[in-house]
């Protein structure tokens, strides 16, 4: 620790520190923009000047490059420091255009704010301004280089952070361009953090472009609902129109940026189909109504008849309450996961991880990560750039996975089928590996002598790929590592650990179907979630809902299950209500509404102006959170504080979800769940092809189908396929076949990987078709075009 | 007896001031029938006007509205495919303003500007939302010569630094020093 002194102010701060942070530490603000906390200093902008008096390193110098010393005396207000700043900031305007009020960043930008501070209103240069031509950078993010300034900031985020490689910066002298070397999209999935990042308006977010100006918009901390890291993002809106997501900061989530898929996956909330009044039997109605319908309807059938299905895209306090309508009209069938190879591995994770769970920060400190069955860039953007983080300072990385996975940086990797996971775990705890190929063996051979070798080494599962058995392994495993290191585990939604903790051990949506088969249950209730979209077996869902006298849907998506609803409720978006996510490391993590569910302008005023007559009822407002709904039907009108004083005190592991303080760790872990054994669903024959479906970017997860602007990036179908599968086929890269599954006919293009195994079809998900929920393996055949069909 | 003179002198003191404007010509006009001509910076009616190329000047920067001190102005960005910033929608509430003409100081590009034409009363408020159509004139108003799309340096009106203070793209390719 060193004790320093700024502006007659003393601090002691720990030795490396930065004069800039301290001085930010003391609330004194030095004005910068090449220093981002997350990039480091380069000191390129000049800005940050400050004097210095003590022998040292006397004089003017740029406080983002000077570590703090015992003793130093620093004055940020000495004239020459204040001079030079002015002087920086009047050079960087020489060339900058006065096209504020058509820029989006105006009212956010650290320019303007810099200029006005500086001083400097008036442009004294009188000489000819430089201009460049602009890129066409993609869908997502705009260009505008005449207004760059040249701190280096897109760069150190795109490359040195995020390890992309197409962007980069061109140029010599007071020519230097940030772009890519031909227009093109961006093709980082991390490429909207540009916008965040830049201090003047060169990237802007394209889908947000002219829409809003920053004081106009209403923002509010919230958690990203796409995964289930739970990064942090601040929402906003406007004219009841969700405009744009930005980045929050959660040091030890997702530290300062969000991937793409957080960032313009958010059109879901504007969706135009979106239903946004109660229905019973497709007839628009009155939520009272409905209300009292469901209660009427349930009263008649008896509660023990009733099924209750919550999700893992709910909030916390949805959950909690769906388990209490649940007991109060005596079901005992509460499920909050309608995947059930999903809500088994998120249950046997939250189940036996104990206290050795690793955060996202964990993975940026670690020096050995070994990931299993996980493909982050597709399933869990932002591990990939943690992991990045690990790697850049020197840490090994090796990849065990089905998927030819792909990282933004080198990794070791070995392909295997994905049942082989839990056995290839459970050998690497024994060290037995004689079962095995000799390459695998020896993969395996350095994989462990890495793990030993490393301080910190951190084991990244992907519950899809490693289901209940593979995770149950990997806690196993984790026992032999050392102290500082552990496992992090990624699951499917972003409140898949709430889920599995209210559910403990009780019965999954297998047992819930079952009854239904069998005319025990005669009516579900589905709360922001849709088992014909989620459910892996089409053909045994349809067997069983078929048989269902009574089906009640709550959400805000309209999915296929909201046009089969007999009774419907429309409910707010996670945008527009107050809840809880916990994050796949139990992290419990609030966030806030935005705005208020009504129907946007843009759809009420036809793109015109907002319609010329006055009304006390705001359009399409009947959507109320799923939580305050089931409050009003079983007859206990709560607020969410009260709701969530509740659950603390109801549930001992939940204690801290009522405090201030965001983002606790859950204190204790759930049961395990009591796996029902069924026979594996894929036939076991070894001419079948298997289909893998495995989770694309852009394509997975129940919500991104509904974002318009993730349209122009969404990857066309597709089955990659082994070079000995294709051969026996008789199909060529790039050649479109029909896939052939027992749900359905899709026609698809071929992809060959050398790396794919033979046996093994993976289809990324890319929303063309809905009916691959995937985490399970279904047989498949794969037919060329135009063959006759036998 | 002072109290007397003070209550005789109070009392035909008036009629003598009344007398005395019967042959002075009257200040009083007879408003509607006559009407005065306001100083040119009077601030009322609010317009927008548009550059001396007949585009449309505002580029809904938002600022008016940000400025308005009664919130009574609210508007739309939009893009035309010429990559401009326009009004979608643009409207004023004139039952709400109170002629401050802080959006007229705030404007950077003189689209709204303020008009003598201060007879804007009305019994039905709803005629009093005056949206863009209402707004638009086919002016400059107090500046015929300024076009903000000759400076702005974006490349809308002019091709990329085709503007008078702009130099041509930087060719980055280039390796010339």
């Amino acid at each position: 620790m060193v004790t320093l002194t700024i502006d007659n102010q003393s601090i002691t701060v720990p030795k490396g520190t930065t004069v800039l942070d301290a001085a930010e530490k003391l609330g004194i603000v030095v004005p910068h923009f090449c220093y981002h906390e997350a990039l480091g200093a380069v000191g390129a902008c000049r800005l940050c000047a400050v004097y210095i008096e003590t022998e040292q390193s006397k004089g003017v110098q740029m406080s983002c490059l000077v570590e703090a010393a015992e003793g130093m005396v620093v004055n940020t207000l000495e004239p020459t420091a204040v001079e030079l700043r002015q002087h920086v900031i009047e050079w960087l305007m020489t060339n900058h255009p006065h096209d504020c009020p058509v820029c989006d960043e105006g009212g956010e930008c650290q320019l303007q704010d810099m200029t006005i501070a500086g001083g400097q209103s008036i442009r004294r240069y009188r000489g000819k301004k430089r201009t460049y031509s602009n890129q066409e950078l993609g869908p997502f993010i705009e260009q505008e280089m005449n207004r760059c300034i040249q701190c280096y900031r897109c760069v150190r985020t795109y490359r040195d952070y995020f390890g992309g490689t197409d962007f980069g910066v061109m140029g010599s002298r007071n020519r230097v361009f940030f772009g890519r070397f031909e227009p093109g999209r961006l093709e980082s999935p991390f490429s909207g953090n540009l916008a965040d990042v830049c201090p003047t308006g060169v990237f802007t977010d394209k889908t947000y472009r002219f829409k809003s100006r920053y004081w106009d918009l209403q923002e509010a901390e919230s958690i990203c609902p796409h995964c289930s890291l739970g990064c942090a993002t601040i929402p906003g809106g406007r004219y009841r129109e969700l405009q744009r997501v930005r980045s929050g900061t959660s040091k030890e989530v997702n530290g300062h940026f969000i991937c793409d898929r957080g960032r313009f996956g958010y059109g879901y909330v504007n969706h135009p189909d979106r239903l946004r009044v109660p229905r019973i039997n497709g007839e628009e109605c009155d939520r009272h109504e409905a209300l009292a319908a469901i209660n009427d309807k349930i009263e008649k059938l008896g509660g023990e008849a009733v099924g209750f299905l919550g999700s893992s895209r709910t909030a916390l306090e949805t959950n909690a309450m769906i388990k209490s309508w649940a007991e109060q009209s005596g079901s005992k069938s509460v499920c909050f996961e309608c995947h059930p190879q999903r809500d088994n591995a998120a249950r046997s994770w939250v189940a036996l991880r104990g206290d050795r769970g690793r955060s996202l920060a964990d993975i940026r400190r670690s020096d050995f990560i070994l990931l299993l069955g996980s493909d982050p860039l597709n399933e869990a953007p932002m591990l990939a750039a943690a992991i990045r983080q690990a790697e850049s300072s020197g840490s090994q990385v090796a990849v065990i996975d089905a998927r030819p996975v792909k990282l933004p940086f080198k990794a070791a990797h070995l392909v295997v089928r994905p049942e082989k996971l839990s056995t290839i775990i459970r050998a690497l705890k024994s060290g037995a590996f004689d079962n095995f190929e000799r390459h695998e063996q020896l993969f395996f051979e350095g994989v462990l002598k890495s793990i030993k070798k490393a301080e910190r080494p951190i084991l990244v599962g992907g519950g899809d790929l490693l289901q209940a058995e593979g995770v149950a392994a990997l806690c196993e495993l984790m026992a032999q590592l050392p102290e500082a290191g552990g496992d992090f585990v990624h699951l499917s939604g972003p409140n898949s650990y709430g889920a599995a903790m209210l559910s403990g051990a009780a019965p999954d949506f297998e047992t819930i179907l079952d009854d239904i088969i069998t005319g025990k249950i005669r009516a579900l209730v589905c709360v922001e979630s849709d088992p014909f979209a989620d459910y892996p077996d089409r053909k045994r869902l349809q067997e069983a809902l078929s048989k269902l006298e009574f089906l009640v849907v709550a959400d805000y998506i309209n999915g296929p299950a909201a046009a089969k609803a007999d009774i419907f409720l429309p409910t707010a978006a996670p945008a527009e209500s107050a809840g809880t996510y916990i994050n796949c490391e139990g992290r419990m993590q609030r966030f806030k509404p935005v705005l208020k569910p009504g129907e946007p302008l843009r759809i009420t005023g036809d793109g015109g102006h907002p319609p010329r007559r006055f009304s006390h009822e705001t359009p399409g407002d009947q959507p109320r959170s799923a939580a305050e709904f089931i409050a009003n039907l079983v007859g206990q009108p709560v607020t969410i504080n009260d709701l969530r004083q509740q659950i603390a005190a109801d549930d001992d592991r939940f204690s801290g979800l009522d405090q201030p303080e965001q983002g606790m760790l859950c204190r204790a872990n759930g049961e395990l769940p009591t796996t029902v054994n069924r026979e594996d669903v894929p036939g076991k024959g070894d001419d079948l092809l298997h289909l893998l479906p495995v989770a694309d970017l852009f394509g997975s997860g129940p919500l991104l189908s509904y974002c318009s602007a993730l349209d122009a990036v969404r990857s066309a179908p597709c089955v990659v396929l082994s070079e000995s599968d294709a051969a026996s086929i008789g199909v060529a890269n790039g050649e479109n076949v029909s896939l052939q599954t027992a749900e359905g006919k899709l026609a698809v293009e071929v992809r060959i990987d050398a790396k794919a195994l033979p046996g093994l079809v993976l289809i990324p998900q890319t929303g063309a078709d809905a009916f691959l929920p995937g985490g399970v393996m279904i047989p498949c055949s794969i037919r060329k075009n135009g063959a006759r069909d036998e | 007896m002072r109290d007397l003179w003070r209550d005789i002198k109070g009392t035909l003191e008036p009629f003598w001031v009344t007398l005395s404007y019967i042959f002075k010509k009257p200040v009083t006009i007879q408003y509607p029938e006559q009407k005065r001509t306001p100083y040119s910076r009077y601030r009322a009616r609010i317009v927008l006007t548009r550059d001396p190329d007949g585009g449309e000047r505002c580029v809904a920067c938002y600022l008016c509205s940000a400025a308005c001190p009664v919130d009574c102005i609210s508007m739309q960005a939009a893009e035309d495919e010429n990559g401009r910033r326009y009004a979608a929608w643009f409207r004023i509430n004139f039952s709400r303003c109170i002629f401050c003409g802080l959006c007229a100081e705030a404007c950077p590009t003189m689209a709204i500007q303020m008009t003598p034409d201060y007879e804007i009363c009305n019994r039905d408020l709803l005629n009093l939302v005056h949206e863009k159509e209402d707004l638009l004139i086919d002016d400059g108003g107090k500046d015929n010569e300024y076009n903000f799309y000759r400076h702005a340096g974006i490349g809308v009106v002019n091709p990329r630094g085709g503007n008078e203070d702009e130099t041509e793209p930087e060719d980055v390719k280039s390796l010339l020093p």
